[in-house]
Order: C-alpha cells, then structure tokens, then sequence
C-alpha cells in the first residue's frame, strides 16, 4: 500500500476519490500499464457503495462484488493509495501538474498494523459505517472489508489513550501522529470524489429529527446489511419491533421543493427504493406492507423498466403517485401517519406506517467544492463539474476529467462506465511509458505436489447474510471435516476479502495443503481471484474446485433450509472428491495481437476508434453502410444547444486523417475465429462483395440501434403526424413552419413501455423538453403540450424540464389503459384527445403538428447475425448483454469483446461517448499485455491408449486435432478452445479435457452418491 | 445378459485396434457396456463385479496373455473385440467361459463419422484391379461379375434406394479414368474356395512364421 | 414411507446452462434443491459413462443443459450432446431404467428463469416416475448391510 511507485511522472495519474468510479479508474489505468495515486479523504476506499446492502438490478450483495476490487487495488503494485488525504495545491498544466495533498492524523502506523482488530474488541461498537445510526468510537473502520486494513482513531474521543496503545498487539497506534504534507507529480488528474447524501433534518414536517422510525435510504441499507448495527434484522430503531407497513417517500431533496433542496433528479433514488422495497418483500413476504410515494417513476436505465415490473407484479410493492405532504407521530398512535392526496381524488387521505424511508438524493460536498476552487475548475449551478455533451469527462481545465456523482447526478454502472472513460481520457495525456510486469512474478515458487496424499482445505464463504443467512456456516465446515482427505474445514466469512483470503493463504502454507475447496459464489467470479490466492501460498493454481453453495443453494432454497444444508454437503463432498483427481497444470502463452477492430462507424464506433488509434493501435473501422456518421447524422442539437451536424463532421474528419485506423464501408461481418488477444474476423467488403479478413487482439462493438418507426397515431398517414428526430431536423431546417403552429401535441412512450417492447428508451421524454423548448423559442405563443406516463428527465435534465413548465409547455399525464386518440382533422391538421388528470375530463386539441416520442430499439436481424458470428448473449429486446451490469457495463462476456453506444441500450449523444471511451479503456487494459495466456482447460491425448482413429479430428469442431507422424492424435494446446467435445468422443479414452478429467466428473458422482451406497 | 447371468464376477476386455475405431468395443465402449449391465443387473436386484480391460490387440497371444492375473478372480469374460479376439481370449483360457459382446459383421470403411460401410469379403481372389477399385463381391447384392442386374435404377441397387448399385459405381469409375475398355472384359466364374469354400483358410509365411 | 426426494444431476455447460443458474440465483428464483449441478465447458463434453455412472451410482434423473441451437460457443457441441442424449435413452430402455429419466435442454446464458424452471419440471416429472430401479435396489442392499 505505501510502496513507491517506480513509474516515472509523466506516465502518472492523480486520481481523487476511492469510491467506485475512482477505483475503477484507478484499475483501468494501472492495468494499462500507467501509475496512480488515489487519495481519498476518508479512512479507507470504497465510497458510498460500501454502505448498501444490495444493489439494484441484481440484487446482489454489494460487498461480495466490490470487495475483489478492492483487494484487486491492494494488490497492484503501481498503484498508491494515500487515504485521509486532500488536496491544497495545484501547479503546472497537463502533461506536467504539480499537486500537494495533505494527509491527516491516523495515529496508526499502517506498516505495522495488521488489522487483527484487538482496539476494536475492547472497544466493541467502534465500526463506524452507520451514518446517524450508531455512536461514535475512538477508532473506527468503515467496514469489514475495508482497505487500506488498517484502523483509524479518533483521538479526540479517547480518553485513555495509554490504555489503547498498549491494548495494540503490533505496536501500532502512535499517539503522537501528525499531518504530512507531499507533493505529487502527475501528467493528469481524474477526480471522482462522489456526492455527499442529502440530509433531511432540515425538514421538519417530514420528521426526520424527531421521529427515530423516520430513516433515510441509506440508513435502512445498513439497517438491512449482515454487517450494519442490526446484523441484518430488520427492526424498527424505536421499539426493536419488525415492522409491518413501511413507506418510501421519493425526491426527498431532489426536484426541488423543500427548503435547501436541489432542482435537478438524483437519477438513482427510484432505483435504490424499489430495490429496499423488493428486498425487503423478499425477505419477509406477506408479513410486510411496502409502499412506494412517487412523483415520476424513472426507470430509464436498461432494463430497469422491467426491474419496475417486477418489483409491482412479483414482489407486490404498492406504487402511489403522490408527494406526500408530511409525516406526522400522533400522541399515542404507535406509528408514523402519512398524509397525501391521491391522484384523482379531492380528498387527503391519511395512512399509517409503522416505518418511513426517505429517498435522499445527492449533493455536491463543500469539500469538493472547496477542491475545485483549488483545482481553477468551472461548476454549474448546482456545484457538479461542468462538461460539455461531446467532451463528456472533461473539465473545464485541460488535464483534469470527472467521473462518477461529481459530474451529473448517477446509479454505478454510469459510474463505472465514466470511471473507465475518464481513465481513458487521463491516460491520453501521458507522454511517458509504462511497462506491464509478468503477473506471476510477486508469486512463489510452486511447490511440487505429486506424490503427496491428497490434504486438502476446505473454506466455507458466509458471504454475509447470502450465504450465512440460510445455511449455518460452522455447522457445514464440521461435517466437511469427516470427508476423508480433508485437513482443515473452516468458516471464512467473506472469503473474497483481502483479510479472508490472506488467511486462506497462510492456512494453506502452515497446514500443508496440497488442494483447496472453496464454498462460496461463483466460479464464474470468483475463481479466478481464489487461484491467485493459492497460487501465492506457493500452490499450482488449478488445485483448486469452487462448490457454488451461494447461487446455486441459498439463494434459490432459502424458503427449505434443511435440504438446503442437505445440498451443501452434497456439494462440498462433490467438491473434495473432485478436486483430489485435480492435476496441476502449466499456463503458456501467446503473442498478443495489438490491433483492434471496432464494428460500427457511428459516434460511438468513432470515438472508441480515435481514442485507441490516439494510443498507437492499428484500428479497424467496419461500417455496414456507405457512410460514417450513423444515427446522430440525423440529429442536429443537443438537449444543451450544441451542434450535432458540426461535431459529427469533425470526428468523420479526424477519422479518415488518423494513419492508424482504416475504415472499411459497406462491410458485413460474416466470420470470426481466434482466440482473445488473435481474433479474426471476415467481412464482405463493397458492392462487389469482396472477401476481406482482418486479424485483431480485441474487438469494441458499436453497431447502434435502430430509430423506431411503429405505425401509430397517424404516423406515416398524415402529414402532420412525425416523429421527435424529424422535428429536431425541422426546426432548424424550416422554423418558418415551425413559428405559424398554434398547437403542437407530443405523446411519450410511443413504442416503448408497452408489452410488445417493455423497456423505456431513455432519450424521449429529453427530446421532448428539448423540441418544446425551441418551439416555443420560436414562437412564445405557441401551445405544446407533452402527453405522458412519467417524465423521465434523469440527472441535470430535469432542470430543464422545468424551463419547459415554467415558459408554458402543458405537460398531461395518460395511463397505458387510456392512451390519447387521434384522428384526421380539419386543414391537414389531426384531431387529439386526451384526458386531462386532475380536471378529469376529456381534452380536444386541434394539432398543427402531432410529434411523436418514438425512441430506439434494437437492430434485431443485425444484431442477431453478430451475435451468432460472436457468440454473444443479448438481452430479451435483442440489446449486447454486458458481463455484469452494475461493475462491468462494458465487457461483453466473452473477453476480448467490449461494447459501446447504442448496440448496449438506448442512450443519448453524451452518453455513447462516454462509453466509447470507457470501451477504449477496457480494451487498453487488454492490448497493454505483451502476451495472452492460453486456456489451461485443454485437451490432451495419452499417445499410448490412442488408436488413431480419426474420431476426435473429426469431431472437434475447430479442426485442432490431426494425427501426427507418430501415429497418434495430437491437438496444439494454444489453439484448443477447450470444449472437451473430442474427450467426449474418444473410443479409446485416450484424450482428457484438462480440470475436466473423466476421474474428476466421475469423482463428483461418486462423492455425491457416497452416502447413498454406503 | 442372458448369457452371463449365472456368474457374479465378470472380466470385460476391450481391444484397441479395429473395434476402437469403429466405436464398438474401445475403452469408452468397454466403460459404457460396464455401467449399463451394472444398472440393468442392479435393477433386476443383482449386484456383480465387473472388471474392466482393454488390450492392445486381442488377436495377438502376447496381448492376450496380460490377462492371467485378472483370470482368478472371475467367472466369466466378456469380450468386446471382434471374434478373433473373441476366440483367442477363449483359446488362452479355456477354463473360463468367453462371450462375445460384439456382432463382428464385416469388413468396411467409415463413410463419415458414425457410418460405416462394408468394403471388403476377404474373397482371397482380389478383383479390384480390374473394376475400377471397387469390389462387387463386397458391393453388389448379387455379387455379380460382369456388370449389373436388371434392377440397377438411376445408380441405385433394386433392394434398396439407400444402397449405391456397385457395378454403376464401377462403371462411373472407369469412365473417368478412361478405362471404359475394361468393363468389356469377361471375368470368368469365380474360384470361390478361397474365400473359404476350401475350408478354414491360413496364411503361413514362412520367412516370418520360422 | 417418506416423500421420495429424487435425486437429479444436471450437466450444465459453463457459457450458458450454469451462468443461467448463476442469473437463477441473482433473482432469487426458488428451484428444487433435488438438482445437483456439474459444471462441463460444453454440453458436449458430456461422456455418455457420466451419464450411465450417475444412473448406476443411484441417480433418478440426469438432463444435460446446453446453449440454445446456433448459441454453441463450439459451434455445435449442444446438437452432439442432445443426439448422444436421444441414442442414450434408449439404451436406458434397454437396460431397465427408463430413457424418460434422461432428458436434454437448452437455454440461454440469460434465462435464469428457464433454469428454474426445467428444474422443477424435471423434479415433478421424476418425481411422478418414482425412484430409479437400481437406486431402489441400492437403498435395499445399504439397508440389508446395515441390519
């Protein structure tokens, strides 16, 4: 952790903030081979997720899927990480800043303190990660998993602080501590310093400062979390009691009423409270009433609509569109009364709950604030970054970039994505080189196994309440201590923490260890993370087996713990029996193929293009059609103002100027074989049809999604009938027309939302405000009105959804089950009706102009064709799926393959840019290797038992195997994918698919049927 | 089944050579063929021991003779080789009884994976010189010698549209490497004893044999 | 007697079937513990032995979980797997067991809900057909050794 960087200043980059867009950033880059130095001002990293419980829309325990980052970032060793650090100066310009931080008091020495947790013991509720929910210790850390391991005193809470130095079994805690002042040379800085929650104690008719019943979101995150105040009972913090009714109240501190509120949406919170609510529902079932007070439910993320139906049709959470007007404890009354109006109804009602949770939104802290003064960065109104629509990451300083809540409020994929992109932009302002170390050379030696009795080590995962909740963790490691071979069994807690797997590690040194299982998640995940710990306590990395007893028992048999503990000794008896038969097995390695093909020539594709040729890689540009350029060559201004045409113009421009990249039109990608790091890919290139291959290390998809077009309300049947892309062209095309309108009508949701395409497509309800906007620029008088379900102006938009309200756009709310009518009217001019919800009655709108909020949806035959050339999975409406959509929201699943732009979800200008670059930086992390390892998980033929008898050259389905001059098959390891399909076909049983073995599978069989037999 | 349900232990011996590549008595199959009479004995409520083995060659007494030590502890052998292999395991031990778990029923070719097709009948009086590298007695239904029957239709022989007519094939053969002459050739009536009508045939070479 | 609790083994390809009941249990999606998952790179690698081992170690169903046709990540491993699965039963008719015990399926990496759901069809289905006959005999002969 304080080991000094040996890259040198010009390849380094200032990274400010821990969370997760900092992290992200931080890994990014150092995985490209440049160094950093991430401070953060708080104890340890990680951020603001660290306190959730779970997050949306997995479901997921957030420590188990942080946590490996984090014991990732500790383990890189270009990178340092000075926690309790700030920034005080600034110096020199891009290519060559100069920063000073300063670094607060620990009074630990962090080199000797080994996180045994000796103060914390005597002093038990020093875990300070409960926010207004526990008291204040003398030394805290924030939470198990932390990192840096180390703790943090207070020392002006302590009393005897003679008595806590001794209590330290390292010596550890220096009293005496003092502030250190450093300077950091740096080529770029990257700040992701976060947001700090919006505090309601200011509220008083919400009753946030008198009601203890009254919590915000993310105090009921820890009063959910395994590892909160409660240890994950949900209880009231009045009375102790489980609570049966339990409200949310949304936009509390966003869109903008309250005292001290802000006017923008926090663009997460409908997210996190139907989340706290599903989870919740989950966890109790019938026994708990969860209702939801919203204004506009934004679900706009990807297919976070279908999350919303979920969390309505299978959960049973209650939705009701209302801002509340206060909560109110009457005398007496054992709980909390909400009063509100109901929509339609004229009459306040008033209901109890036994709880309320408020949906607190995000502000910019006067920390960051005071750090941009100190930077010279310009801020919006609200305090956040100020950045411009094609330069999405970049502040107003040249050198310096944003990610994460800093830049716009925003959930963590966005900030995962803008982490990456900001890495990808801080990166281009290095001059200096890197150089990337083998992996394997922190690691020991490996010890030699054969021939040694099988002793293997069992570590049960408790995952916190994932798995702990369901299956009893210490009664499961007894029983895995009676299967024979089995030396140590034993409870890990989280296994995936730097603590846990340290552990692991030193167990298997002291106790011997020849083979390792490990009962936890994924091997999916996970695996990998759990080889490099055995493989650092000096043990081949493949003597190792994953039993799945997380996803494959407690999550999905909570409602049986009996057969579920049934399973997980099954499982783990299946495990041991398998990984006795496990072979240690060797790595070898290819050369790394440093071209890139990106597939789709729109912003996205060129923007991931340019960046990726910009830092020396030979780039591919495949377009489909004759043109660059894509969607947004049909797109004119920005929600901002700024011009679309220009910016496309120019990045078609430096596109064809670029050396490195060649773009190829009009190609259809038609085959693709190789491995990641030696892909290749066929097209046919031109009218003609040519053949063309390209050979490329990695490939960035950017095929777009199509402008939807479905024939309703009059589209396409009458001429005043079109669509939100036509009208953006129109207005600056012909404003003439656009000024002699007296009425235009805009209906939301038009093809999207609907059963036939169930998600939101994101950029409608901005195109909307944007179009209304300028129609009433041109013409103050004009009536337009904006029908629909909910506004979804996420993020800085809302601002100016506002400006529309205020400069009179009529906005009017319709139901899926009553959507407007339309028909022909008088003078080319079509008849709308709707209702108009809070008159109740019927509203006829003679239209000069109907505009339709049509949105995107997926290049279905496109895509399919890709998918099937690839290998990819997309989503039910036909969109790439990621490799995890909360912490990789660019990878695609099979490495090597990382998607950008609309082919991900639908999404605006800005935001495909973004993710452009976020593309660019994954695949850097990939092309910065010199070499590939090759899958281990080969096929391999025992020459002796082979008969030659062609069956496996037949069957393998790359044409791998041949029979070589000795008369025996033999398959080339580096280009074997792996599938074992030859193993399977085998009729002498003279090839065995490595950590596949026939003796393994059978292994497992046998193990799992043992009890049974015996 | 019917044949080894008397005894308990069985010794079930595979052979690596031909019935290896044609996937009918390999290591593979020799496993499979274990497990399922274990199941189908165990669901009939009897259990036995299987041993399993696969030679090199089961036609070759050296071979053969790596299966003493196995021999005491069983009461029967299985074998999965053709019935060469079948007899010489028999010859070997003649105090256990042999059956055979393989129909050996010719000589072939694989035609792709998974098909195999007969090629040859060992006639002892090979022909294909002379058509065109293709064997009527192996080939033809009728094992005519001078060109087909009346129910050759459209290269198709008349028992089944699924089997090429062999003297087509010949024909089709010779025409492309111009040898159209040859079909005249009248091949005389057929010496068949030494396709084993002079009884069971043995090739002795003396140079080797000693 | 007590409820007959099957037990099923699935044969899950890493790229699709497993990752789906990964997504199964990320939605929390409630299945059969009856279902015993082994993880294989593909459907493919499949080796009819582990399938005639499982039944004839006492397994009272086994179904194979592939990619969804043309899905492959080997191109067609899943169609070698359902065909191997299809000559299997029958030989399973064959030797007493039933070829309704064996059952091949394909879903996609994404559909953890599917996975849920085979498991319970497959468990309700053998369920109704009742123990395997050699995992009845087994139970007897475990039950005579221990009296």
């Amino acid at each position: 952790m304080s080991n000094q960087l040996d890259d040198k200043p010009d390849n380094r980059v200032l990274v400010v903030g821990g969370g997760m867009g900092g992290i992200r950033t931080m890994l990014d880059l150092a995985e490209s081979g440049h160094g950093v130095v991430l401070i953060d001002s708080a104890r340890s990293i990680g951020g603001l997720m660290t306190q959730l419980d779970r997050t949306f829309p997995t479901n997921n325990c957030d420590l188990c899927t942080l946590s490996p980052h984090l014991s990732q970032s500790g383990r890189q060793a270009r990178i340092e990480l000075l926690t309790m650090t700030q920034i005080t100066g600034l110096e020199g310009e891009r290519g060559a800043f100069s920063v000073t931080v300063k670094t607060a008091p620990r009074y630990i020495d962090m080199e000797k303190c080994t996180a045994c947790g000796e103060c914390y013991k005597h002093f038990p509720d020093c875990v300070r990660f409960t926010p207004g929910l526990d008291h204040r210790a003398p030394t805290c850390m924030r939470y198990p998993q932390a990192i840096p391991q180390a703790f943090s005193i207070d020392m002006a809470a302590c009393k005897d602080v003679q008595a806590l130095v001794d209590i330290c079994p390292a010596k550890a805690i220096v009293p005496n501590d003092t502030e250190k002042i450093r300077t950091i040379e740096c080529g770029s800085i990257v700040l992701a310093p976060g947001a700090k929650v919006f505090d309601p104690k200011g509220l008083d008719y919400l009753g946030y400062s008198s009601q203890p019943d009254i919590v915000t979101s993310l105090e009921y995150e820890r009063i959910l979390s395994a590892s909160g105040p409660t240890s994950g009972q949900l209880v009231r913090p009045s009375d102790g009691k489980q609570p049966k009714k339990i409200a949310w109240i949304q936009c509390v501190g966003s869109r903008g009423i309250q005292k001290g509120a802000q006017s923008y949406c926090s663009s997460a919170c409908c997210m996190f409270a139907l989340k706290e609510a599903m989870v919740t529902k989950e966890r109790f079932q019938d026994s708990i009433e969860a209702t939801i007070f919203y204004m506009d439910m934004r679900t706009f993320g990807k297919d976070y609509e279908l999350y919303l139906q979920q969390a309505k049709e299978r959960f049973g959470v209650r939705l009701v569109r209302c801002r509340p007007h206060s909560v109110i404890h009457k005398q007496g009354a054992e709980g909390l009364e909400i009063q509100y109006l109901p929509e339609g109804q004229s009459q306040q009602v008033y209901e109890e709950f036994d709880m309320v949770v408020l949906s607190t939104g995000f502000l910019v802290g006067d920390q960051t604030r005071e750090m941009a003064n100190i930077l010279g960065i310009d801020l919006d109104s609200h305090g956040f970054a100020k950045t411009g629509s094609f330069t999405p990451v970049a502040t107003s300083k040249p050198g310096i970039y944003v990610a994460g809540l800093f830049e716009s409020p925003k959930d963590i994929p966005e900030t995962m994505v803008q982490g990456s992109a900001a890495a990808c932009m801080a990166a281009g302002d290095l001059t200096g080189k890197g150089s990337l170390s083998n992996q394997d050379e922190d690691f020991p030696p490996e010890r030699d196994v054969s021939g040694e009795e099988p002793r293997v080590g069992v570590f049960l995962c408790d995952c916190g309440e994932n798995i702990g909740g369901v299956l009893d963790v210490e009664k499961l490691a007894d029983y895995a201590q009676t299967i024979p071979g089995v030396v140590v069994a034993k409870g890990v807690g989280h296994g995936c923490s730097s603590q846990s797997m340290e552990s692991i590690a030193s167990i298997v040194e002291s106790q011997k260890l020849n083979r390792v299982v490990i009962g936890g998640c994924s091997p999916r995940t996970h695996e990998k993370r759990f080889q490099d710990t055995i493989r650092k306590a000096g043990l081949n990395r493949y003597l190792l087996e994953m039993a799945n007893i997380r996803d494959q028992i407690t999550w999905v048999h909570a409602a049986e713990p009996e057969l579920a503990a049934k399973k997980a000794q099954s499982l783990i008896r299946m495990a041991v029996g398998a990984v006795k038969m496990a072979r240690p097995l060797a790595d070898s390695t290819l050369p790394m193929n440093k071209s890139v093909l990106v597939v789709g020539g729109g912003v996205a594709g060129m923007t991931a293009a340019l960046e990726l040729s910009g830092h020396g890689h030979k780039v591919y540009l495949a377009e489909r059609s004759a043109k660059l350029g894509g969607n947004a060559n049909n797109l004119r201004k920005t929600l901002e103002g700024e011009d679309v045409r220009a910016f496309v113009n120019g990045l078609v421009e430096k596109v064809k100027a670029a050396e490195n990249i060649t773009v190829i039109t009009s190609a259809i990608i038609v085959d693709h074989s190789g491995i990641p790091g030696m892909f290749r890919t066929g097209m046919q290139v031109g009218p003609q049809m040519f053949y063309r291959q390209v050979e490329h290390g990695v490939t960035v998809l950017a095929t777009g999604a199509l402008a939807n077009r479905p024939g309703q309300y009059l589209l396409g049947k009458s001429n005043a009938v079109i669509t939100q892309l036509e009208m953006d062209s129109l207005i600056e095309d012909n404003p003439e027309k656009v000024k002699s309108w007296l009425n235009v009508v805009m209906i939301q949701c038009v093809g999207s939302r609907t059963p036939e395409n169930p998600n939101c497509s994101r950029i409608c309800c901005q195109a909307a405000v944007k179009n209304a906007l300028r129609i009433v620029g041109l013409n103050p008088d004009a009536r337009v009105f904006v029908l629909y379900r909910d506004m979804r102006t996420f993020g800085l938009s809302e601002d100016y959804y506002q400006e529309a309200r205020q400069k009179g756009v009529i906005f009017v709310r319709y139901t899926q089950e009553a959507p407007p009518k339309v028909e022909q009217g008088q003078d080319g001019c079509v008849k709308v009706v709707f209702n108009e919800p809070v008159i109740g009655a019927d509203i006829e709108v003679e239209a000069d102009c109907l505009c339709l909020s049509t949105g995107l949806v997926a290049d279905d035959e496109n895509n399919e064709d890709l998918a099937m050339i690839f290998k990819l999975p997309r989503t039910k409406d036909g969109f790439f799926l990621e490799d995890h959509v909360k912490l990789r929201p660019v990878d695609l699943p099979i490495p090597g393959f990382f998607v950008a732009g609309t082919a991900h979800s639908p999404k605006n200008i800005r935001d495909s840019i973004t993710q452009a670059q976020a593309a660019a930086s994954r695949a850097r992390t990939m092309l910065a290797v010199n070499e590939i390892s090759t899958n281990s998980a080969v096929a391999k033929v025992d020459g002796q038992k082979c008969a030659a008898c062609l069956i496996c050259v037949r069957a393998c389905p790359f044409s791998v195997p041949f029979i070589n001059a000795e008369g025996y098959s033999q398959i080339d390891p580096a280009r074997c994918r792996g599938c074992g399909v030859c193993a399977a076909a085998c009729p002498a049983k003279a090839i065995q698919l490595m950590q596949f073995e026939d003796d393994r599978i059978l292994a497992k069989l046998e193990s799992l049927f043992e009890r049974m037999v015996a | 089944m019917d044949y080894i349900q008397p005894f308990n232990r069985i010794l079930l011996v595979g052979c690596n050579e031909c019935v290896t590549v044609c996937s009918a008595g390999g290591r593979k199959e020799v496993g499979l063929l274990s497990s399922a009479l274990q199941s189908a004995f165990l669901s009939a409520g009897k259990s036995i021991d299987i041993k399993e083995h696969t030679l090199e060659r089961q036609c070759d007494p050296e071979y053969v003779e790596e299966l003493v030590g196995m021999m005491d502890g069983v009461d029967a052998v299985v074998s999965m080789a053709c019935g060469c292999g079948v007899q010489e395991v028999a010859r070997r031990y003649k105090n256990k009884p042999v059956f055979p778990a393989v129909n050996t029923k010719f000589m072939g070719a694989s035609e792709r994976q998974g098909v195999w097709a007969e090629r040859c009948q060992g006639c002892g009086n090979c022909l294909l010189g002379i058509t065109g590298g293709i064997c009527p007695i192996a080939r033809c239904s009728k094992q005519l010698m001078n060109g087909p029957c009346g129910g050759s239709t459209n290269g198709k022989c008349e028992i089944s549209k699924e089997v090429d007519c062999a003297w087509q094939l010949i024909w089709d053969r010779l025409k492309m490497l111009g040898q159209e002459e040859r079909y005249l050739d009248i091949i005389p009536a057929k010496d068949w004893r030494t396709a084993g009508g002079g009884g069971p045939r043995k090739i002795v070479r003396e140079d080797l044999a000693g | 007697m007590e409820k007959f609790e099957p037990v099923i083994v699935a044969f899950c390809c890493h790229y699709c079937a497993y990752t789906a009941a990964d997504m199964a249990g990320s939605q929390r999606l409630d299945y059969p513990p009856n279902v015993k998952i082994i993880r294989v790179p593909c459907s493919g690698k499949v080796d009819a032995i582990h399938i005639l081992k499982a039944f004839e170690r006492g397994a009272d169903g086994v179904y194979v979980a592939g990619c969804l046709e043309g899905d492959c990540h080997f191109k067609n491993g899943n169609l070698k797997a359902e065909k191997q699965v299809q000559y299997l039963k029958k030989s399973l008719d064959e030797i007493g067991i039933g070829g309704d015990r064996l059952e091949m399926v394909f879903m996609s990496a994404g559909m953890g809900e599917l996975f849920a759901r085979k498991a319970k069809e497959m468990t309700e289905k053998i369920r109704q057909l009742g123990p395997s006959p050699v995992h009845t005999q087994l139970e007897q002969q475990a039950k005579q050794k221990a009296s």
